[in-house]
């Protein structure tokens, strides 16, 4: 994974993602395919925020992602990435499992420690 | 309350759950012990938060969900400035427990639970009395539980002790039904007349083995 933009990409064609969006954990946003990713951008920084302290509270030991379900199916979702945080859309006709999974199995790959995503949406 | 709450409980995987109002902090709970009264009104107020971000993006937000390894906690908005939150294994059964949230909200709608609520007893006198309260334990003995507990009060007030008792135990009644999954909420209620962090530890921990036997029986 070289760039943010390469990672947003990759995510974005994954079978029942609509679109979604990466930014660091300050609200800077690295990269996008959402038509209106200011709207999202601020409540994935919230919900990294407040899911970390529920975390800490609770005892829990690793967040694996956030859900906001909504009535008309297009959930979002919030991946936490060590200093970043991944927005997704999820179109109303997919198949969630199947999608979280291959959205998992991207993450997984990659490694904030190196340059990849932290190369900073170029 | 308590009985939507322990309706919950009996979903496969689901652990507890809790109700948390932005006003009154956590109104009832039967989540394991270890899940300590201050931090699920922390927990609460987060999802408060979350809950609220989220209603401002999305307008057809039903839930909040967050996924840890081990657990998953999943938040609803009850009604206006009240929360219920569940928290799950993450093998729990989503559909089952959203479909238990949608019943329970339309309960709570068609105002169901409040017909279910007994009648007002009769004040009891002496130090023991906790005033009239709807219990749907046996009243004798949530009035010998709270009786201790005013008791105890008066260790961390000296006398006014009594007084404030009553009145957080009114504020509580009217609050719903008074149960021993409900006593968080009263026992947050006497904290914030407390208004001492020492104290009111000093005080959870005198009252902790009447509490304790009182869910042994």
């Amino acid at each position: 994974m070289a760039t943010a933009k390469e990672f947003v990409l990759r995510v974005s064609k994954i079978d029942g993602v609509a679109g979604c969006l990466l930014v660091r954990d300050d609200g800077v946003l690295l990269g996008q395919t959402l038509d209106d990713p200011e709207v999202f951008s601020s409540l994935v920084v919230l919900s990294g925020s407040l899911g970390q302290d529920i975390m800490a509270r609770t005892g829990f030991s690793y967040c694996r992602h956030l859900s906001y379900l909504r009535r008309g199916k297009r959930h979002f979702y919030v991946f936490p990435i060590e200093n970043y945080l991944l927005g997704v859309v999820q179109r109303s006709d997919s198949y969630v499992p199947d999608m979280l999974d291959a959205v998992y199995r991207l993450i997984s790959r990659v490694s904030t420690r190196s340059s990849a995503v932290a190369a900073g949406g170029s | 309350m308590l009985q939507l709450i322990d309706e919950l409980k009996t979903i496969p995987g689901v652990v507890g759950a809790c109700i948390y109002g932005s006003d009154e902090g956590v109104l009832a709970t039967n989540l394991p012990s270890i899940f300590r009264p201050q931090r699920l009104e922390t927990v609460g107020k987060h999802l408060g938060k979350l809950y609220s971000a989220g209603q401002m993006s999305f307008d057809d937000l039903t839930d909040v969900s967050l996924h840890y390894d081990e657990s998953v906690v999943v938040a609803r908005e009850l009604r206006k400035n009240q929360l219920i939150f569940a928290i799950c294994d993450p093998t729990f059964n989503h559909n089952l427990l959203t479909m238990s949230f949608n019943l329970l909200q339309e309960e709570l709608e068609q105002g169901r639970f409040a017909e279910a609520e007994t009648p007002v007893a009769e004040a009891a006198d002496g130090p023991g009395a906790a005033g009239a309260l709807p219990c749907d334990q046996p009243a004798e003995e949530l009035q010998e539980l709270l009786g201790e507990m005013r008791e105890k009060l008066g260790k961390v007030l000296g006398p006014m002790a009594g007084f404030i008792f009553d009145e957080a135990a009114e504020a509580w009644q009217k609050q719903g039904r008074c149960a021993i999954s409900t006593i968080e909420a009263l026992i947050n209620l006497l904290n914030q007349e407390i208004a001492d962090e020492t104290k009111a530890e000093t005080y959870r921990k005198l009252i902790a083995p009447a509490l304790r036997a009182f869910q042994e029986r």
